[in-house]
């Protein structure tokens, strides 16, 4: 059976930062966004839409690619990197 | 007020992962502890208010590289540095550790107060600071929530569970502190750059008039493993109901339930 | 405002080779680097092809910390459950100095960063960048939080994102066509088995890349690189082909059925996962390498586009490399004339287009294009499959000879209008 996706990032070090790094503009998301392609280009699978169909996204097992942001035609996200001492930390790759 | 907080480098823990059991603490870095910085940062803002100079002394403890980890104190306004690195400390006892860190107080000479982290982020013994103030024969206050500067004295407040209890010690004291007591400023840019002018000695034990034979260890580590996780894995199938049943069939059997 | 001489922005291999460079040669340098340590935001596939950078910094080469020199080469075309693999180990691929190794970005970049400091530069970790600060056209320096540093260069070494650069507009914005995501497990294994598997001698390594059904048609493929005590497994996949998929499938999910399949179980059998990481990789070619420096600045490494795709080759560390080196040597330049103006700092395209940074870039013009092709992805490995599966198939049915079984194959999935179309356009790859 698969690791399911949660396990193999709980193999990796975050450092929790207590601001998200990306915050999703949902009116733009709406109004704008035809593909939601954050949806399944996340290699981490951190989209989801919540109970009242709002883009949310678990921005804390981020793995800082940047897909989503480059991905996101509707330019709904702001995107930055976490700040110094925060985020993903690579220990091998 | 002059002010010595000492802090430790300690493998990042969050870095550590673990192989086969045992911790691979192979190529980690080094940082100083959190509850060394919460004292780094109370002795930064008693000097605000008190005025006099804060040094950070630092025991390497393995971390070959402490003179440089140590200048995140001195970015956090520590105003010079101290580092003990000696390789007869690579790995040291409590006793080692306070009997070095008493020798580097005395001569570092002028300190009227002196702050620790309640335990370090390693090992977490708590023993440190009451060590330091045994050996120097000075009052000590422990698990400060709050410290300020009366007069000639330091007063604390500490979390009792039930109670808040306020303590006051005649200077030169020892104080400990916990996490609760402020939220230390990561330093900005100009603070690490400024850091690096600031002054930064290493003394080895020689330095301190000790010998190795004074600081060996009086116990030995024998053998650091993590728990072993034994999981069952046993999948349940069929509706919830059924699940459940077999479930807590299942927890009986292993003696969890029903004795 | 506080002042230094050169601020790297980045201390990745691009920011790191720049600032060793110019400590080397006595400029002072800073290093801002956001991770807790250099490689700690960092991911390779990964290897490193040294031969190409070993005239820059030789004294470097020879003690890196690299996991094994790559001695057996191997590429799979996989299609409909048949895979083909082409595999060669030359002698020449590891005797006297090897061309390539592979690579952990968390231990290199980390060691590169000790080599730096050791040079005299100051490297910052933990310091994220974020603004780089213009007046009248020319970048003067860069903003962290509340700090503004000033600089008579900066050198931008920030990445494939080009968060700030493009702010700054002096890059453009990334675009899904011109990007893939490549993402990998580390799994471990013990370096016995790591050499059994892939029968390797003692110390060395592999590089095995797969095409086709891996990516179910999309741009891109799985890759598998040996490390001493662990493997590389990962995936890259054209953005704007996952992007464009409506199939309800996820990016990370390819990897999970790769590692599935009959052929690759083996592979990974008895490995333990133990990181998962990502990151978005430039694949636009030269034609989206933006223009590499201006008053103040130079662009190096990703931020400037520098990685290569050839479908068996993939580079990119070499790259960043030497236009570190490369952007060194044109501040050093500047600084002695005294002028870091674009005119001053013109001889960093100049050199980097006299060298094959630039010109394998250019040799490979078309190669974006190619990519974009999806029958390479889907016709051409089923294809092959088909051919040798059929020349390798005995049923109850009497059997054609070889040739002709293979003639058949090639005839129905060869000589095509598509195809022949297809050969004219690869012929310059």
């Amino acid at each position: 059976m698969p690791m399911k996706i949660d396990a193999k990032l709980g193999l990796d070090v975050f450092k929790l930062d207590k601001e998200p790094h990306i915050v999703i503009d949902n009116d733009v998301c709406k109004a704008v966004c035809t593909d939601e392609a954050c949806l399944y280009v996340c290699p981490a699978d951190l989209y989801e839409r919540d109970d009242q169909g709002r883009m949310t996204v678990n921005w804390e097992g981020c793995l800082e690619c940047g897909t989503c942001l480059i991905c996101c035609d509707a330019k709904a996200l702001t995107w930055t990197y976490p700040r110094g001492q925060f985020g993903v930390q690579y220990r091998m790759s | 007020m002059d002010i010595v907080v000492c802090v430790k480098t300690n493998p990042d823990l969050q870095m550590v992962r673990v192989k086969d059991r045992v911790a691979v603490t192979e190529a980690v870095p080094y940082k100083i502890g959190d509850l060394e910085k919460n004292a780094l940062q109370a002795a930064v803002d008693l000097r605000a208010a008190a005025g006099g100079k804060v040094t950070a002394l630092c025991l390497a403890v393995g971390n070959r590289k402490a003179a440089e980890d140590v200048k995140v104190a001195l970015a956090m306004g520590a105003d010079e540095a101290v580092v003990i690195d000696d390789p007869a400390l690579a790995a040291p006892d409590q006793a080692a550790v306070a009997t070095a860190l008493a020798a580097a107080v005395k001569k570092i000479g002028a300190c009227d107060l002196l702050l620790f982290g309640e335990g370090s982020t390693d090992n977490y013994s708590g023993q440190v600071g009451a060590r330091v103030a045994e050996i120097l024969g000075l009052p000590q206050i422990g698990y400060a929530r709050k410290v300020e500067a009366v007069g000639g004295a330091v007063r604390c407040e500490r979390s009792m569970d039930d109670m808040l209890e306020t303590l006051e010690a005649p200077l030169p004291a020892v104080v400990t502190v916990v996490s609760e007591i402020n939220e230390p400023t990561i330093p900005g840019l100009m603070q690490i750059m400024k850091a690096k002018s600031k002054p930064l000695q290493v003394w080895s034990l020689a330095d301190l008039g000790l010998d190795a034979a004074q600081l060996a260890p009086t116990r030995e580590i024998v053998s650091n493993l993590a728990e072993e996780q034994d999981r069952k894995h046993i999948l349940f199938d069929g509706s919830a109901a059924e699940q459940a049943d077999a479930f807590v069939n299942a927890l009986i059997k292993e003696g969890v339930l029903g004795r | 405002m506080e002042q230094v001489e050169c601020i790297v922005v980045g201390g990745g291999l691009a920011g790191l080779s720049a600032a060793y460079g110019l400590a080397s040669a006595g400029a002072e340098v800073m290093v801002l680097e956001r991770g807790d340590y250099s490689g700690a935001k960092n991911v390779t596939g990964g290897r490193l092809y040294v031969k190409p950078i070993r005239r820059f910094y030789p004294e470097l080469w020879d003690e890196a910390p690299y996991e094994r020199p790559v001695a057996r080469e191997l590429v799979t075309m996989m299609a409909g459950g048949a895979h083909t693999t082409v595999e060669i180990a030359s002698d020449r691929f590891t005797a006297g100095q090897p061309q390539s190794y592979t690579v952990l970005r968390a231990r290199l970049d980390q060691w590169l960063a000790e080599k730096v400091g050791e040079k005299g530069a100051m490297v910052v970790p933990n310091m994220k960048v974020d603004e780089l600060l213009r007046k009248d056209g020319k970048v003067t320096g860069i903003r962290a939080g509340e700090d503004e540093i000033g600089a008579q260069v900066v050198i931008v070494a920030e990445g494939v994102l080009r968060l700030l650069s493009s702010k700054a507009g002096l890059t453009s914005e990334p675009q899904a066509r011109h990007h893939a995501i490549g993402y990998k497990e580390v799994i471990e294994l013990p370096a016995g088995v790591i050499e059994d598997r892939w029968r390797l001698n003692p110390g060395e390594g592999a590089a095995h890349l797969f095409m086709g059904d891996c990516t179910k048609g999309m741009m891109g493929g799985a890759f598998l690189y040996t490390n001493k005590e662990s493997i590389s497994l990962g995936m890259v996949v054209g953005m704007d082909d996952m992007r464009r998929r409506r199939d309800g499938s996820e990016s990370w999910q390819l990897l999970d059925e790769f590692k599935e399949l009959p052929q690759i179980k083996p592979l990974v059998a008895g490995g333990t996962v133990a990181e998962y990481s990502a990151h978005s990789i430039p694949e636009g070619g030269i034609s989206q390498v933006p223009k590499l420096a201006g008053d103040g600045y130079v662009v190096a490494g990703d931020t400037a586009g520098l990685s290569l795709n050839a479908l068996v080759t993939v580079r990119g560390m070499d790259f960043a490399i030497a236009s570190g080196y490369f952007a060194a040597q044109a501040v050093l330049k500047a600084k002695e004339a005294g002028d870091f103006s674009a005119a001053g700092l013109a001889s960093y395209e100049a050199s980097l287009r006299d060298s094959f940074v630039l010109r394998d870039l250019e040799t490979a013009r078309s190669i974006p294009n190619v990519m974009e092709n999806p029958r390479l992805f889907t016709h051409y490995p089923q294809a092959i499959g088909r051919l040798l599966e059929s020349v390798y198939t005995i049923d109850d049915q009497p059997q054609a000879g070889i040739v002709k079984k293979a003639w058949r194959g090639v005839r129905r999935d060869f000589m095509s209008v598509a195809t022949v179309k297809d050969a004219w356009s690869m012929r310059k790859i």
